[in-house]
């Protein structure tokens, strides 16, 4: 057995597709794609923000001292030309000619004395996805509504600090029970999985399909049946193969993530991440790996038999690709907001593990239930692995 | 020595193939099965060759196929000096040296691994394994490829490492399913000689083969299998004088010719 499983690393380590799905893909290629599109973002907000907008306004005497605030606001440029009504404005802003328009339409003191409210039209085209246009305006505005009624209250004889009261009677203050770590552990540690499972699979997969498929393709498997090893033991030899390979790239992904985090962190203040994920053991960080093993042993008996059951390569790949819609949907379960590590949820494998390490993550972990998941994923993939080694035992199977 | 005697196999039918089959039935269908080899008997004595000699589907490759314990056959024996075969399959296996046109080899090894690798798994321990290879390696003129990568050998190179790999372990039986098909002429001389040398060492041989030439050459016994039966099996003498031609190719179509008009 342990033959077969030599014979296979030292194949796979001799493969270039393998090590670049295996050791270039997390350590190299994930980190400078999230890196790409982590600047390519802040670029692009940065762009955003640092947009002077031309502006123009309809009846500025209206509201004098909002027309200054644009006029001095660093964002901010005046049009030369005027325009009076919002078909204009929208025609300019169509243009090009102006970025934003505003149309006041009454004098809002004015208004306001019968008791009134004013409503302003903003022109402009909101279908970027970050613009600070608007937010900028609407600030504007409303420190304007609050000069307006800091001036109705004064003239009805109310101070200063009865204006934030009458204007705001209940004041909400959160007390967060939650530390930092459960906080960040619970947007993040949903994520981390849902970057780790896949990986597990991916791992797994591909030298799985060449250890099966690839070997009825090239004619060796034949020849490997007719030693003197008992088909156990082949596929046990496989199937440790995978499971090494599937549990390398996943040991390889966290550990260049640790690397990289650690080296961007350098750059980035990154200090809530680390302080928060700080408190976060050896113990638990080797409870995720633990977890993970039986669910990579689940994965690897499952490309496993599917290989083995495909006459070629292409066929074991087309197999695939269904499998890992159906390895993503219990992910996606425990993606979803406010799911818990329930007994309910602790049957459902993949979700299971998920969601556990999610737990882990956040420090809110029962170690009951944990040991409950382990022993759960353990036997199914037990289960699955018998299935394998039944599996290769049929003719039909290996002779299609 | 190996004697084979009344080998029955069937194949379970897909849905495909019922309906695909449905007007011209072959007449080895039958209740959802597939009776590939009906009675297949023959036997092969110390220092013989013995050609396995059939159209097409005949049936020959299942029949090697359960020689070489891949498929379990559904009855009938197997015997090779002496021991029943078909009970005990990882004895069999170290008994028998098997190769086909169409076996391959780990292509990201080495020549010398592929070949060391199978020996390894054959039991052989390190001292061994040495002894024999360097054997090989002068036998069959392999030292100027030994360390290149099974990828990179030519078709010629691939054969001879192949046969290497079947015969590591010293088999009693060596068994060659269509050795020869898709070969080149100098490769195929390689199988030949090898076949040869294995005649001399006095292990029988059986090989099934499309050329005639080749069992003329080689052969001290023939064997015909057609839809799944044995209909010919005697020496060579004996098939030329059943066929009624001297030419083989001749005598070998009377012989099919005689068993379907029975």
């Amino acid at each position: 057995m342990f033959e077969v499983y030599l014979k296979e690393l030292r194949e796979l380590l001799r493969d270039r597709k393998t090590l670049i799905f295996v050791v270039a893909l997390p350590v190299a290629i994930f980190p400078i794609l999230f890196g790409l599109m982590g600047f390519l973002m802040s670029q692009a907000t940065l762009d955003a923000e640092q947009k002077v907008h031309v502006y123009a306004v309809a009846n500025e005497s209206y509201a004098q001292s909002f027309a200054d605030e644009l006029f001095y606001h660093k964002s901010f440029k005046k049009s030369e030309k005027t325009y009076n009504t919002v078909e204009e404005m929208s025609e300019a802003v169509k243009a090009g000619e102006i970025d934003v328009g505003i149309v006041l339409p009454s004098d809002a003191r004015e208004t306001l004395d019968n008791e009134q409210q004013s409503e302003w039209k903003v022109v402009f085209n909101d279908s970027q996805s970050i613009s600070f246009i608007f937010k900028r305006i609407n600030d504007a505005a409303l420190k304007f509504s609050k000069e307006l009624q800091s001036e109705r209250f004064t003239a009805l004889g109310v101070t200063k600090e009865a204006q934030v009261a009458l204007l705001n009677p209940i004041k909400v203050v959160k007390v967060d029970t939650a530390d930092k770590r459960e906080n960040i552990g619970e947007k993040l540690g949903a994520l981390i999985p849902y970057l780790l499972i896949p990986l597990v699979l991916a791992g797994a997969s591909y030298p799985a399909i060449d250890l099966g498929a690839g070997e009825k393709e090239r004619g060796t498997l034949e020849t490997l049946l007719l030693t003197p090893v008992t088909r156990t033991e082949l596929v046990l030899g496989k199937f440790l193969t995978v499971l090494t390979t599937s549990l390398a790239t996943a040991a390889i992904t966290v550990v260049s993530m640790g690397l990289w985090i650690s080296v961007v962190g350098n750059f980035i203040a990154l200090e809530k991440i680390s302080d928060a994920l700080g408190t976060m053991g050896v113990f638990d960080l080797a409870l995720i790996l633990l977890l993970l093993i039986p669910l990579a042993a689940i994965f690897s008996s499952l490309v496993l038999a599917i290989s083995i059951y495909a006459r070629t390569f292409k066929e074991a790949q087309n197999y695939m690709g269904p499998l890992s819609m159906l390895a993503f949907m219990p992910l996606v379960v425990a993606m979803m907001p406010n799911m818990e590590l329930t007994f309910k949820t602790a049957v459902i494998p993949v979700t299971n593990v998920a969601l556990a390490i999610k737990e882990i993550i956040k420090g809110t972990v029962d170690y009951a239930m944990v040991g409950m998941i382990f022993a759960a994923t353990v036997v199914v993939a037990g289960v699955l692995m018998g299935y394998c080694v039944y599996w290769f035992k049929k003719e039909s199977v290996l002779f299609r | 020595m190996i004697e084979v005697v009344a080998l029955k196999k069937k194949f379970k039918l897909t849905k495909d193939h019922k309906i695909k089959n449905e007007e011209h039935k072959d007449p080895r269908e039958s209740d959802g099965y597939f009776h590939s080899v009906r009675d297949v008997s023959f036997r092969c004595e110390r220092g013989e060759v013995l050609g396995l000699l059939g159209p097409n589907g005949a049936g020959k490759t299942t029949t090697l196929r359960m020689l070489s314990t891949a498929l379990q056959p559904d009855a009938g024996s197997i015997n090779i000096n002496g021991v029943d075969v078909v009970s005990d399959p990882l004895l069999a296996r170290k008994k028998i040296g098997f190769l086909s046109g169409s076996t391959g080899l780990y292509g990201r090894l080495t020549a010398k691994e592929n070949i060391e690798y199978f020996a390894r798994l054959h039991g052989m321990d390190k001292r061994e394994i040495k002894l024999r290879c360097d054997e090989l390696f002068e036998l069959l003129d392999m030292h100027s490829f030994l360390n290149k990568r099974a990828e990179h050998l030519s078709t010629g190179m691939k054969q001879k490492t192949n046969i290497a790999r079947a015969v590591v372990h010293q088999p009693e039986v060596v068994v060659l399913d269509e050795p020869t098909t898709g070969l080149d002429i100098m490769t195929t001389q390689t199988v030949i000689e090898f076949i040869q040398g294995l005649k001399q060492q006095g292990t029988p041989v059986i090989f099934s083969t499309h050329h005639l030439d080749e069992v003329d050459l080689l052969c001290e016994r023939v064997s015909v299998i057609d839809k799944g039966i044995s209909c010919f099996d005697g020496s060579l003498n004996e098939f030329r004088e059943v066929g009624q031609s001297d030419t083989l190719n001749q005598a070998f179509l009377n012989i099919l010719q005689e068993t379907q008009n029975v």
